[in-house]
């Protein structure tokens, strides 16, 4: 336990003094307040271009805040699951690459301590930032268009969040698989794509997907009811996580770690 | 009393077998170098010792644990190209392999003083790691190795990186640390390893050539080679020598005339017998040790 306790503190100081922890957080507040603001100011933007020839209709569809917070959640998984993945690539495999694994690992700590620490480390990172960004969007959309009841969007928060849990999981498995780390960020995006692209030709089978997260989530904020596929979508994520957090460490025990 | 003990010691990979079945023991107190030419094997077994390679087949067993146990608690190990996480201080990363070797904070914080003023890097303590010089990563590779005052120090080329007056630091302290602890160290440089070591280990493509003290392995391949002098032109007493019952064979070298002697007590009274009966003028007789290179060429070329 204490071993952790030093690896993760390790990570977090590495990823401060890295910078981390002040440009991963700007870029997802940028990313998560980007669509909803301009929009809001659309017209105004259009109006400062020269506007629309005269006897132009433009209707502007009505936007209501669940709309505006589902703009911010589709850049944040597009874009920001991107940069996720870019701060996450290399954590164990850019360790062991350059070879600072090598002395760590001599050193008598198990294996499952050091997953365990690396996940931890990338996690705090990965959700302070999606938590951080979030009430910004959710702050911009409330002066903006209304604000979203506060329980609403704490609910939405959780089971979005647990959507980034699966990716920085995905992100620390292929880190045990794969020595590069160029390798490591293409396994995972790979992996999330076609995690979409299935969820999206066998939608309704797969209403369980944890791709379905973000979709079942707002649909949420829009009825206000509860739906088993949000609870199943969720617990689907929650067990995959864990399952490829398991088998991270069972491939680090039987790797070699040196080359 | 063997600290260490590998049997069958094999490692192959696809395309090559980097060890092949080696047995040898470590006897516990005892300063053992791992000698050998480049490719020979030395890294890998050190990396399996450590337990950053899973051998193909073999055993490694410490003394009083299972076969092929978890042993990195009593071993501290120091990588050829060690690579630290340069951000940090020397200080900072003393303390963290301390306390991921499981030692107290406050203990991991007196031993990473005390170390650091052993290996000379006292005053460097709160820099960062990225400032350091070479030799002064590997003194604070040393330190990381040993915080946990491992009971065996596994140490792959600690010097041959580094310059005259590094290596000579270096070797003074491992002369220092052998009466704590047990040293195993690879090098391909054998002065070296005459230095400091009592054992060695002649490792040649993947296998062990030859083990043993100093002492003994000397004692084996000892052609010695007496050089005589002359004050005249040897040459006359070539044929005189060579008839003498304890030589097999004398050559000329630039006026010096060199006898490869098997048994020298016996080579010598013979020389010196029939040198004083027919007052031969010698003004030189030098005896030549056959230094760990002639030792090493002999043993590979078996």
């Amino acid at each position: 336990m204490r071993q952790w306790q030093t690896l993760v503190k390790k990570e977090l100081i590495a990823s401060f003094r890295d910078k981390k922890w002040i440009w991963v957080p700007l870029v997802l507040i940028l990313l998560a307040v980007m669509d909803p603001v301009s929009n809001y100011y659309l017209p105004q933007i259009l109006e400062s271009v020269g506007g629309l020839p005269d006897g132009a209709v433009f209707e502007m569809p009505e936007v209501t805040a669940t709309d505006a917070i589902g703009m911010s959640m589709g850049q944040l998984s597009s874009l920001g699951v991107l940069i996720f993945v870019l701060i996450s690539m290399g954590t164990i495999a850019g360790e062991r690459k350059s070879g600072v694994a090598e002395l760590i690992l001599v050193k008598p700590i198990s294996y499952t301590t050091y997953i365990m620490s690396k996940w931890t480390g990338l996690l705090a990172l990965v959700l302070v930032s999606y938590v951080i960004s979030m009430l910004f969007a959710w702050y911009y959309i409330g002066l903006l268009y209304a604000f979203i009841p506060a329980g609403d969007f704490i609910f939405l928060l959780f089971f979005y969040g647990l959507w980034f849990i699966l990716v920085a999981t995905l992100s620390i498995f292929y880190n045990t698989v794969f020595n590069s780390p160029g390798l490591v960020a293409f396994g995972t995006i790979a992996t999330i794509i076609v995690l979409s692209v299935i969820t999206s030709l066998f939608g309704q089978k797969l209403n369980y997907s944890p791709s379905n997260l973000s979709n079942h989530a707002l649909n949420y904020l829009q009825t206000g009811k509860i739906q088993g596929a949000l609870i199943g979508s969720a617990v689907t994520t929650i067990i995959i996580s864990a399952l490829l957090l398991v088998w991270s460490i069972y491939i680090f025990q039987t790797k070699e770690h040196a080359s | 009393m063997s600290i260490l003990t590998v049997t069958g010691l094999l490692k192959a990979y696809k395309d090559m077998t980097a060890v092949r079945g080696v047995d040898f023991s470590l006897s516990e107190g005892k300063c053992i170098a791992l000698i050998g030419p480049n490719g020979a094997g030395k890294t890998t077994i050190l990396r399996i010792l450590a337990g950053l390679l899973k051998q193909t087949d073999g055993d490694v067993t410490f003394s009083g644990k299972e076969a092929n146990a978890d042993i990195r608690e009593f071993i501290g190990y120091l990588p050829q190209y060690p690579v630290f996480p340069s951000w940090m201080t020397a200080r900072e990363f003393l303390l963290f392999s301390g306390e991921i070797a499981s030692l107290p904070k406050e203990e991991a914080a007196r031993r990473a003083e005390d170390l650091a003023e052993q290996v000379g890097i006292k005053d460097a303590l709160d820099k960062r790691i990225s400032d350091f010089s070479g030799g002064m990563k590997q003194r604070l590779g040393i330190a990381q190795a040993i915080i946990h005052s491992p009971e065996l120090l596994l140490l792959d080329e600690p010097v041959s990186s580094l310059d005259p007056i590094g290596r000579r630091d270096v070797l003074t302290l491992l002369e220092r640390l052998k009466k704590e602890m047990t040293i195993l160290f690879s090098t391909h440089i054998l002065n070296d390893a005459e230095e400091v070591c009592d054992e060695l280990l002649l490792l040649h493509q993947g296998e062990i050539m030859e083990a043993g003290s100093m002492e003994a392995l000397r004692q084996k391949y000892q052609t010695s080679v007496i050089e005589l002098e002359f004050q005249e032109n040897p040459e006359q007493y070539l044929e005189k020598l060579k008839s003498l019952p304890g030589i097999m064979d004398c050559k000329l070298e630039r006026q010096i005339i060199k006898i490869p002697a098997a048994d020298i007590a016996e080579a010598r009274k013979c020389i010196f017998q029939t040198a004083t009966e027919e007052n031969w003028p010698i003004i030189g007789f030098n005896l030549n040790r056959a230094s760990l290179e002639d030792l090493f060429m002999k043993a590979v070329k078996q």
